[in-house]
């Protein structure tokens, strides 16, 4: 178990090279559905940061255009969107959580900026598209 | 006085639109001015490289030695105390030196508050979807009259779009504080247990 995660760190210190380019290219793309894929901490947090902005918007836009009211449906969205970055996290990519700070640190990464751009884009759609 | 463009002109919170466009500029100057005065510096570089550096090593030096362990070496604990010492300075004079610059951010951005303040003071601006709790509603209905729980002010709609954008921003163009100064405590970081 020991030399298996040795061997995962020497592998993720390797791909360090390519982490500063920011081009997508297709093997990046396949990366996000690999579970045998290793992850850099800051890779791994910048992809669920992101994934927690999407929903963040897409929620925020669906609910408006409903539109959903009352204050349940933000808890709604917490825990979709906590289910789901747990779902990704911990059954797609099967990644030991402990490497990376634990269930708490993976799972408020762009949390606090998800629930922001979600209330605004809610908020938004609400206003323009119902009144 | 007119604030929103003709095509704008049929929605009833139109306002919105124009609240959400002037944060969006407002941040990217702000970010334009962080860059000049924090980002392209040698000081700040060479800090952010440090702190990465840090937090990758000891990283790397407690997953080879977890602390359940009971056959940790002396000199491996003095070297993870002396590493997570050095990302605890890094990072203190990382926090330092974007504070003094960062004074030019938050003058900018009161004087946008302050402008939107009179553009937009006692209107109502957006319609929110749900009841706020009492704290939200200070902001949310600040400079509102009626009592109409539900009318949204500027200064909520301003710091919604203020925090979404700025943090994305900030993210997308990798200008986001380093992960490593965030665990370190930053500015006014916890005295060490251990050095007392």
């Amino acid at each position: 178990m020991k030399e298996s995660k040795l061997a995962k760190q020497n592998q993720q210190q390797q791909q360090q090279y390519n982490h500063q380019n920011d081009h997508l290219s297709p093997s990046k793309w396949t990366k996000l559905f690999d579970p045998d894929a290793t992850w850099d901490k800051d890779q791994l947090g910048d992809v669920l940061h992101w994934i927690r902005q999407g929903m963040g918007l897409i929620c925020g836009l669906l609910w408006g255009s409903i539109p959903l009211v009352g204050g349940i449906w933000i808890i709604l969205f917490l825990v979709i969107s906590s289910g789901i970055i747990y779902g990704y996290y911990a059954m797609i990519l099967k990644v030991d959580e402990e490497d990376f700070g634990g269930h708490a640190a993976l799972l408020q990464e762009g949390l606090f900026a998800s629930f922001t751009l979600f209330l605004l884009a809610w908020i938004l759609v609400y206003s323009l598209a119902h009144f | 006085m007119a604030t929103t463009i003709p095509l704008f002109a049929s929605f009833k919170y139109a306002d919105s639109l124009t609240v959400v466009g002037i944060s969006f500029c407002t941040a990217l100057v702000c970010e334009a001015i962080s860059w000049i005065l924090i980002y392209r510096t040698s000081s700040y570089k060479s800090l952010k490289y440090s702190i990465d550096k840090a937090a990758k090593k000891l990283e790397t030096m407690k997953t080879e030695n977890p602390s359940s362990k009971l056959t940790i070496k002396k000199s491996k604990t003095k070297k993870i105390d002396r590493v997570e010492t050095s990302l605890k300075e890094s990072s203190r004079d990382l926090s330092l030196f974007k504070f003094k610059s960062g004074a030019v951010v938050a003058l900018v951005l009161f004087v946008v508050f302050g402008l939107l303040n009179s553009l937009f003071e006692g209107k109502v601006v957006a319609k929110l979807p749900f009841h706020p709790i009492t704290i939200v509603k200070k902001m949310s209905h600040r400079g509102l009259k009626g009592d109409d729980p539900t009318d949204c002010s500027m200064a909520f709609l301003y710091l919604l779009c203020s925090i979404s954008i700025r943090t994305n921003l900030q993210k997308f163009l990798g200008f986001s504080p380093p992960r490593g100064a965030a665990s370190a405590g930053g500015l006014f970081p916890m005295p060490d247990p251990k050095t007392n």
